[in-house]
């Protein structure tokens, strides 16, 4: 039947005359007794006695230490930082730049080479420099050909999958097209991972808030969290470059595109910064693009003149460590051609790093990378 | 096969293609698949009314828009063929109506009835026309594939990417300012199909306008047999463009939709090549007056707006043109509001305009660089736009590189600074933040090394020794002796980012300075000596030793940012980098001295404050 109102209606139901019977009363009293059981009981499951409920923080994430597994039987012999020399001629021939990473790598370990910091099936996160819209020859960027040699690499390992990953300066997009990395990570079937809030998590770098006092400026921080959580070993691509601000951008540095929020923040303790950026990161591998060295103008710069190849050594250079801290140190010295202890301007975060997670025992940390040198723990290569 | 089925599919091959073409429309795309630059505008671009009315303004038929023509001709033969074959804004009408819009038969036959309000149409076309041939083109407002790319781009897309599983695979939604009312615009329009079936598309398009207009002299139409026909009305059923396919056919008012062929149980309609049996109603059913009272309005509308100053003196300047952006008035004689920049712009930079550029601007693309900036290697926007409001330059070109050295680059406005937001100028907090993100070789904004006075940093001396310098608080007026000093430990040794310096002024009036390499409660200490030899050690020496009572200023050394007005593109990086993020960045960048209007000689609508040379 259909009513005026264009309703279909239980016909029994229009029926002015009817009279109640037990079932309707069951049914109906049954109906009503559920939605009022209904809405108690979710009353009482979300009641909030204290007003307080979802504005506790979620507990804390924190990074994994990705060197965790090489530290406890990487030999107390075998060097801590290699450097391999190639040929300025060579620069853009991508054979020559595989043979200088792998041959840096090597200079770690003679026996196993990669194999040593890759294991099969390991998710890798690669992390090079990606900060800026520029081409790979101003050096602004990490060499697009040090990144494909660096995944070829792990694929000779039998990595599982490979993750390019970082959160640049600029518009995500243009900058990986732009420094050739986004064609180099396709070439090789690696994955590009850009940074977007689905990707983010607050991570407490160290409990507590930090103390400016000591030099800390890092606490509970934003970071680009899903490659992180997803790696089994993370490699620092860095490119060494000048730095108006805090002298050099480098190993430590590099760490910055991992985290995303109010970064334009660091630049009022940059020193404190960098250094507490290498305290959170405990990576595999670092391996430092020293193929063209922005020597001025940095971090953006912007013209041929301000890349150097190879910087002071004229040799396109490929730096691998286990200890990022001396790296950078010897970066600085050796391919900037500046000196970290130089009295006048010391480059700070170098000592802030060692003061922070020198004594650390699940890292390899060296005070100044030349007690290296005096140990023999510095393997180099000329091509 | 039926003839309605081969419009269906028809509809979902050119729906499907113009989504696709809005969806590539981005950076990334484009530069993986440069010729997709090709087609992702071509909607735009075959629409005869963009080509009509830019036509109308700038007297010159832009690039593509020569494809109008493979739109026009067509309807010359075949009607309004268009708007229910190809236009994508009539498919989602028609669509929308045909899942929500369930009736009756009697009353979806009197839903498709002609209506008067049919009209309106007519005179939205003759207004905006008008409006165009004095050099304002308002035509994408309600242009349909100008109105559906500009919903699409500012709020449905960034809209459907807002679930965090999409985030992840497209990145963060981007973000328009007013896209609610873009987006509450096409909500309205789409909903009005339930009171009145393709309410749009038979009141309000001008694109429809045009072609109804156009379709007067098509050689086909549909043709109703008398003598089968026993005016049943079923014909109506399913009309679209409520054009009385059962009476004298409004041939202006027809989307051939053949929907009336296929309702007909008498087989007494076809769509066929003659003049019409019971004849036609050719001519639009709008009154001739009114229409001239329309373009009268749409003639009025120019001085109307122009007068309000908003493209010469009282221009706004935060309205901030994509790069390769024609001059303002040029400009609106050829932006179609069509969003295709803001889609494509990598870096959520370009925002539809409200009123900043003054009512004939609404909806026309602007920057804000608190969304984004413009990036210096990208020219993403002027490739894309339909019209060339916006040129297609090359990095060469937008950068001043190479052969274009010596025009230089294109510039978008220039930077500027409010030194009592700046976080170094004001308030001895080191960043220098811009600086290190100025893009440009060699970098327009430098730096500075200054000492600034840290507050009460003028001091008193009490004692000295070569190294050491003790000091009290500054004696107030009158008296000699100053309150003691109670110095934080170590408060101003500094690092390299930021340095402390004493000052130390002698009774001669010279003075020296040293910097503090660490303090106690009321001495500084400038260097250190060799307990043994007296040799300096680490830090300075005091050329004198000053006396009890000079001046003692601290200072610290920051690193102050300033600007080279001859270097700034105006691309904002250092604006939305900026750490102050108020809505009145310390850096900001303003419309003045942009390359696009240097060449007017007229001094009002110059914005540079540069002399050209």
């Amino acid at each position: 039947m259909v009513s005026e109102t264009g309703r279909h209606e239980n016909p029994t139901e229009t029926n002015a005359s009817r009279t109640w019977t037990r079932r309707d009363l069951i049914v109906r009293g049954g109906r009503t007794i559920a939605v009022a059981g209904l809405a108690t009981g979710a009353a009482v499951y979300l009641h909030d006695p204290k007003g307080d409920a979802g504005l506790q923080p979620r507990a804390p994430i924190r990074l994994k230490d990705y060197f965790a597994k090489i530290k406890p039987d990487y030999p107390a012999s075998a060097p801590r930082l290699s450097a391999a020399y190639g040929e300025p001629e060579r620069i853009a021939d991508l054979t020559h730049i595989r043979a200088l990473v792998e041959a840096a790598v090597a200079g770690l370990d003679r026996d196993l080479g990669i194999s040593r910091f890759i294991s099969r099936g390991d998710v890798v996160l690669l992390k090079p420099n990606v900060g800026f819209d520029r081409d790979p020859r101003l050096g602004a960027t990490t060499n697009p050909l040090v990144v494909q040699a660096v995944i070829q690499l792990c694929r000779r390992a039998r990595a599982g999958r490979i993750i390019v990953a970082d959160n640049p300066i600029e518009s995500p997009g243009a900058c990986f097209a732009k420094s050739g990395i986004a064609a180099a990570a396709k070439a090789e079937g690696a994955t590009v991972m850009i940074y977007s809030s689905a990707h983010e998590r607050a991570v407490e770098i160290r409990p507590g808030r930090p103390e400016p006092a000591r030099n800390e400026a890092l606490g509970t921080w934003p970071i680009f969290w899903t490659p992180l959580k997803e790696a089994d070993k993370v490699i620092g691509l860095p490119v060494i470059k000048d730095h108006n601000l805090s002298s050099a951008s480098m190993t430590m540095k590099n760490w910055y595109g991992l985290l995303s929020g109010r970064r334009n923040q660091f630049h009022q303790a940059i020193h404190d910064i960098i250094s507490d950026l290498g305290y959170m990161m405990k990576p595999t591998l670092v391996i430092a693009d020293g193929t063209r060295v922005m020597i001025r103008n940095g971090p953006t710069g912007g013209r041929l003149d301000d890349v150097q190849v190879g910087g002071i050594t004229g040799r396109p250079t490929i730096v691998a460590a286990v200890d990022q801290v001396a790296c950078d140190a010897w970066c600085y010295q050796n391919l900037l051609g500046r000196d970290p202890r130089d009295a006048k301007a010391p480059l700070q975060y170098i000592e802030l790093a060692y003061a922070k997670f020198g004594q650390d025992p699940g890292r390899i940390v060296a005070r100044h990378w030349q007690d290296y040198e005096r140990q023999g723990l510095i393997a180099e290569t000329k091509l | 096969m039926k003839i309605t089925t081969v419009r269906i599919i028809s509809q979902i091959v050119f729906m499907v293609l113009f989504l696709t073409f809005v969806f590539v429309t981005t950076f990334t795309c484009l530069d993986d698949a440069p010729a997709l630059k090709f087609w992702v505008s071509k909607y735009l671009e075959i629409d005869p009314l963009i080509a009509i009315a830019t036509g109308l303004a700038t007297h010159a038929l832009y690039q593509g828009l020569i494809w109008s023509l493979a739109i026009l001709i067509p309807t010359l033969l075949l009607g309004r063929f268009f708007c229910n074959w190809i236009c994508p804004f009539g498919i989602l009408h028609q669509f929308v109506g045909w899942i929500f819009n369930r009736r009756s038969t009697p009353d979806r036959i009197a839903s498709n009835r002609y209506r008067p309000m049919s009209q309106t149409k007519y005179y939205v076309l003759a207004a905006m026309l008008a409006a165009a041939a004095f050099g304002s083109l308002q035509i994408g407002l309600l242009d349909p594939i100008c109105l559906l790319h500009r919903s699409l781009t500012v709020s449905v897309l960034p809209a459907l990417n807002m679930p965090p599983v999409f985030v992840e695979i497209f990145g963060n939604p981007k973000m328009h300012q007013l896209g609610w009312v873009v987006g509450g615009i096409v909500l309205f329009l789409v909903g009005m199909n339930l009171v009145v079936p393709r309410f749009f598309c038979r009141t309000l398009c001008p694109l429809g306008a045009l072609l109804g207009l156009v379709s007067r002299f098509s050689l086909w139409r549909i043709d109703r047999d008398p003598n089968k026909c026993t005016e049943c009305g079923l014909c109506d059923r399913n009309c679209e463009g409520a054009c009385d396919p059962g009476g004298k056919l409004r041939k202006s008012e027809c989307f051939v939709c053949f929907n009336c062929i296929d309702s007909c149980p008498h087989g007494a309609l076809r769509f066929a090549f003659l003049p019409a049996r019971l004849g036609e109603v050719a001519w639009p059913d709008a009154s001739r007056r009114r229409a001239i009272l329309a373009a009268v309005g749409g003639v009025i509308f120019y001085p109307f707006t122009r007068l309000a100053g908003k493209t010469t003196r009282d221009f706004s300047s935060k309205a901030i043109r994509p790069p390769g952006s024609v001059e303002e008035q040029e400009f609106l004689a050829r932006c179609l509001k069509c969003g295709q920049c803001i889609r494509v712009c990598p870096t959520n930079v370009l925002q539809p305009a409200m009123l900043e550029t003054g009512l004939e601007g609404m909806w026309t693309p602007v920057m804000n660089f608190r969304m984004g900036f413009c990036q210096l290697n990208c020219t993403a926007c002027g490739h894309v736009c339909p019209t060339g409001a916006i040129q297609r330059l090359t990095v060469e070109r937008k950068q001043g590189l190479g052969e274009f050295a010596s025009a230089g680059p294109i510039r978008l406005g220039t930077a500027h600074y409010d030194l009592g937001r700046c976080l170094p100028w004001s308030k001895n907090i080191p960043c220098v933040v811009c600086e290190e993100v100025c893009p440009t070789s060699p970098k327009a904004i430098h730096t500075e090394q200054r000492l600034m006075l840290v507050r009460d940093g003028k001091k008193m001396v009490v004692s000295a020794t070569p190294v050491t310098v003790t000091i009290s608080e500054y004696p107030p007026e009158g008296q000699s002796v100053g309150p003691r000093c109670v110095l934080t430990p170590n408060a101003y040794r500094g690092d390299p980012t930021a340095r402390y310096y004493v000052q130390v002024f002698h009774r001669d009036g010279t003075s020296e300075t040293h910097r503090i390499i660490a303090n106690d409660v009321d001495t500084l200490m400038i260097g250190e000596l060799d307990p043994a030899g007296g040799q300096l050690v680490a830090g300075s020496r005091l050329a004198r030793i000053p006396e009890r009572g000079d001046v003692a200023a601290i200072h610290i050394e920051l690193k102050v940012p300033k600007i080279d007005a001859e270097l700034c593109v105006g691309c904002g990086l250092c604006e939305h980098h900026c750490p102050v993020v108020g809505d009145r960045r310390p850096v900001y960048v303003t419309a003045e001295g942009e390359t696009r209007s240097e060449s007017q000689a007229d001094d009002a609508r110059n914005r540079s404050f540069r002399l050209v040379k």
